[in-house]
């Protein structure tokens, strides 16, 4: 019997083959969006890119620092108030924006999204520029009574051309609403709290699974195990 | 130049849900085996209980191979070619069957002989316009042997509907006759699957649990599930669930006949000029070596082996290895399947945990087992409720009219119901279409310069309807539990294209004209390969593949092996 030493291969966040291997844009397919299985026999029609752009899609930046932004300061803050409109903080408690989504959409895109990076950049200067004709002013600088109005009129088809920019704003605004804390969204597990997600259990007796007595939630990431290794 | 190596009796290439169990048989034979997977070994800390690992970012996964050769896509010769951004499979020692959802199932008898059945009950005018459907070259009955195999080989938790004809009806009793039932009871059940089995029966229906690759109890020297709700897209990390990585492949191993060479990527397959396969050439570390065998068995997925064939052209195959009919590509099939049935509840389902396996599935309108007159389809879809929701997913579900996407009143809307929806799984019978088929990209490369895989997928007519007259009857059921709300999608309008079920392309046949590999699973114009793959199949049933193509390969293996003589001496 011969047979190699298994090696460790796992990629992990800080290495350049990371950022290259999912240096993909994720889809939002209607599947992705009504089930659990995702690509079985999908049609990813959402995902898929002209192949002019092939070259640029799979492929994402090279990582060159952790802490940097992927987006220049006042990218940043129209990024902010438009997410902030899509979960926003009221009476049912924290908003997008508290649960830390902006930072987890922004590190998405330094270790990520790369390749998609430009076109989101693009989408943010059309919200904003979008916001000076149709409200007078710059959208980080609206009230939110006016962000709303901006968001309703992309929302009801009145801006096209931003149409892809809201469903993928929105599609990563709910990722870092409702992702574990390790990618940086989900703060205090505000996301899970809101949905009465149970939070990460790694051994689920019966009881966990009834419908008829509620599940005490746990907050806990499944990083936090101290070994990174599942709890196992 | 290549560097050549020590020459084994048999290459295996890929080792994934196929290739990782055909090695059992030939290893235990005495074969001495050489397996070249892409990817490297991964262990069960690797597995996270993540939804953005898993799920949002697909990382498990090892190497770049697979996200290089994502495949393009058009609907026709005169449309756009467009590219997907993920890959369907992964790489790794074991492949996708680390990160499937272990939905195990047998194929049903109909869908070997599809086009005899139909001519038979509804006459040669109810076969599809444009389908270039043949029997398969076995039947069902033919193929039950080695389904058993695998059952207690891989080992799979289920409950049998029909054992030697005995019909059992909390079982699926629409299967066809098995020997003897499963080696483990269904995985654990719960409130939710409860609620569904009985609203199926109410319904008049047949409801049934799903067999699942995942252990209900110890099994194989491994666990049994902790139903922590990571198994979709991840990888189990207490080794419950049935991939090759921890059943087939160390088994291998243990006979001292396997060497695996990890992160090793087959660029050609090479022949001599009589067309008799000489070994494969892969690259590894970035160095080129040549492994010459006696036999290959050619174990990647669907549109790696098509690819691979394409790209070995010889002077006995200018076309493409074991393309001199033009099959090679011919009669893909990429599995009609989708959650078209969404339905509220008005009250929490708790499924966020378990497993996609730990379900619920009604076979009443699938395959043959209804009357198709006048109904303008054949064939049908299994549908399936499952546990195992991610809290991305749900936060991002359907809204049923009943709340705007974005803002206060969204919000309001997810805290109360985030947990109250499900989507029912149609998987329909599917068939191969002469406007279906797979070749070689004219513009897009891998980073080795050789062109990836392009899928043509034209539109189809009988699995739409098929797939729309199930999901009503989805509704039915969900009506039946207590839903508030159930919308029914159309699908798709051209249909599906890239696929983790996708088959087809080497067809199994025993006409050359029509197939690329004979009933066994070797090739008619190279007998000294063997492919071993979802790519052999001629229909895809309306259920999971997996378990189907691990009994062919299985089967092909065990071939080899009695054959060896006349096969590779």
């Amino acid at each position: 019997m011969k047979m190699e030493t298994p090696m460790k291969h796992r990629p992990t966040r800080k290495t350049k083959e990371t950022a290259e291997l999912a240096g993909v844009s994720e889809p939002i397919t209607r599947r992705d969006m009504i089930g659990g299985v995702t690509l079985a026999g999908v049609a990813l029609t959402s995902s898929l890119i002209p192949v002019s752009e092939i070259k640029a899609a799979p492929q994402a930046a090279v990582v060159t620092a952790k802490s940097a932004s992927a987006f220049l300061p006042e990218q940043r803050r129209i990024l902010e108030a438009f997410i902030d409109r899509i979960i926003p903080r009221d009476e049912n408690g924290p908003g997008a924006l508290d649960a830390g989504a902006a930072d987890y959409i922004d590190r998405a895109f330094v270790e990520f999204l790369g390749a998609e990076k430009d076109s989101f950049a693009q989408g943010i200067a059309a919200v904003d520029a979008f916001a000076r004709t149709a409200q007078g002013g710059p959208f980080a600088e609206l009230s939110p009574e006016k962000r709303d109005a901006v968001l309703t009129a992309i929302d009801g088809g009145q801006a096209n051309q931003l149409r892809a920019f809201f469903n993928r704003a929105r599609r990563l605004t709910l990722e870092g609403m409702f992702c574990d804390p390790h990618w940086g969204g989900n703060k205090n597990f505000a996301g899970w709290d809101l949905i009465q997600y149970p939070g990460v259990r790694l051994l689920v007796t019966p009881d966990d699974q009834k419908m008829s007595v509620p599940v005490k939630p746990v907050h806990r990431s499944a990083y936090d195990t101290g070994d990174q290794n599942h709890g196992h | 130049m290549a560097i050549n190596l020590k020459p084994v009796d048999v290459a295996v290439v890929g080792l994934g849900a196929a290739g990782g169990v055909a090695v059992l048989p030939l290893t235990r034979a005495g074969l001495k085996v050489a397996a070249l997977e892409a990817g490297s070994w991964m262990k069960p800390s690797d597995f996270k209980a993540d939804e953005v690992h898993n799920n949002v970012r697909r990382m498990v996964t090892t190497g770049r191979k697979g996200w290089n050769e994502v495949p393009t896509f058009r609907t026709g010769p005169d449309q756009p070619t467009r590219r997907f951004t993920i890959p369907p499979m992964m790489n790794a020692v074991g492949g996708t069957s680390i990160h499937w959802d272990g939905n195990s199932w047998r194929f049903h008898p109909w869908d070997f002989k599809v086009r005899t059945e139909t001519i038979r009950r509804y006459g040669a005018g109810a076969l599809p316009a444009g389908s270039t459907v043949e029997d398969w070259p076995l039947t069902y009955q033919d193929l039950e042997p080695f389904y058993d195999t695998i059952e207690y080989e891989v080992g799979v938790s289920g409950k049998a509907g029909n054992v030697q004809g005995k019909i059992d009806h909390d079982g699926n009793i629409f299967e066809g006759p098995r020997q003897r039932d499963y080696p483990m009871p269904p995985i654990r059940g719960s409130e939710f699957i409860d609620m569904m089995v009985s609203a199926g029966r109410k319904a008049g229906m047949h409801p049934h649990r799903g067999p699942a690759a995942i252990n209900s109890r110890p099994y194989g020297g491994r666990s049994a599930c902790v139903y922590h709700g990571f198994c979709d897209t991840g990888g189990c990390h207490v080794s419950a669930k049935n991939s090759t990585m921890v059943t087939t492949i160390p088994a291998a191993v243990k006979t001292g006949n396997l060497t695996i060479f990890e992160r090793s990527q087959v660029t050609r397959i090479l022949s001599d000029d009589n067309g008799k396969i000489t070994g494969v050439q892969y690259i590894r570390d970035g160095k080129e070596y040549f492994q010459p065998a006696k036999a290959v068995l050619l174990g990647s997925y669907t549109y790696e082996n098509v690819r691979l064939l394409l790209l070995s052209k010889s002077k006995a195959f200018p076309k493409g290895l074991a393309n001199n009919h033009g099959q090679v590509g011919k009669h893909y099939i990429a599995h009609w399947s989708g959650r078209e049935t969404v339905a509220l509840f008005p009250k929490d389902l708790n499924i966020w945990y378990g497993a996609l396996a730990q379900n619920v599935v009604v076979n009443d309108w699938a395959d043959d087992s209804f009357d198709h007159t006048g109904l303008g389809f054949i064939g049908g879809a299994s549908l399936t409720v499952n546990h195992e929701v991610h809290p991305i997913a749900a936060g991002a579900g359907p809204t049923f009219n009943r709340a705007p996407q974005w803002g206060s009143k969204f919000k309001s809307y997810i805290k109360e119901n985030a947990g109250r929806w499900l989507g029912c799984y149609a998987q329909v019978n599917s068939l191969p279409y002469e406007n279906t088929y797979l070749d070689l990209d004219p513009e897009v490369k891998d980073p080795l310069g050789d062109p990836v895989c392009r899928i043509t997928s034209g539109p189809k007519v009988n699995e739409p309807r098929a797939s729309l007259h199930a999901s009503n009857k989805a509704a039915e059921w969900l009506k039946a539990a207590g839903a508030i709300e159930v919308n029914v999608n159309a699908g798709p309008a051209e249909g599906p294209n890239l696929s983790v079920h996708g088959v087809g392309g080497t067809r199994m046949g025993n006409d050359p004209a029509l197939s690329v590999v004979d009933k066994y699973g070797f090739a008619h114009e190279a007998p000294n390969l063997g492919i071993v793959s979802g790519s052999v199949m001629g229909t895809h049933g309306a259920r999971n593949p997996t378990e189907t193509l691990q009994a062919l390969s299985w089967r092909t293996a065990e071939h080899l092996v009695k054959n060896w003589k006349s096969i590779a001496g």
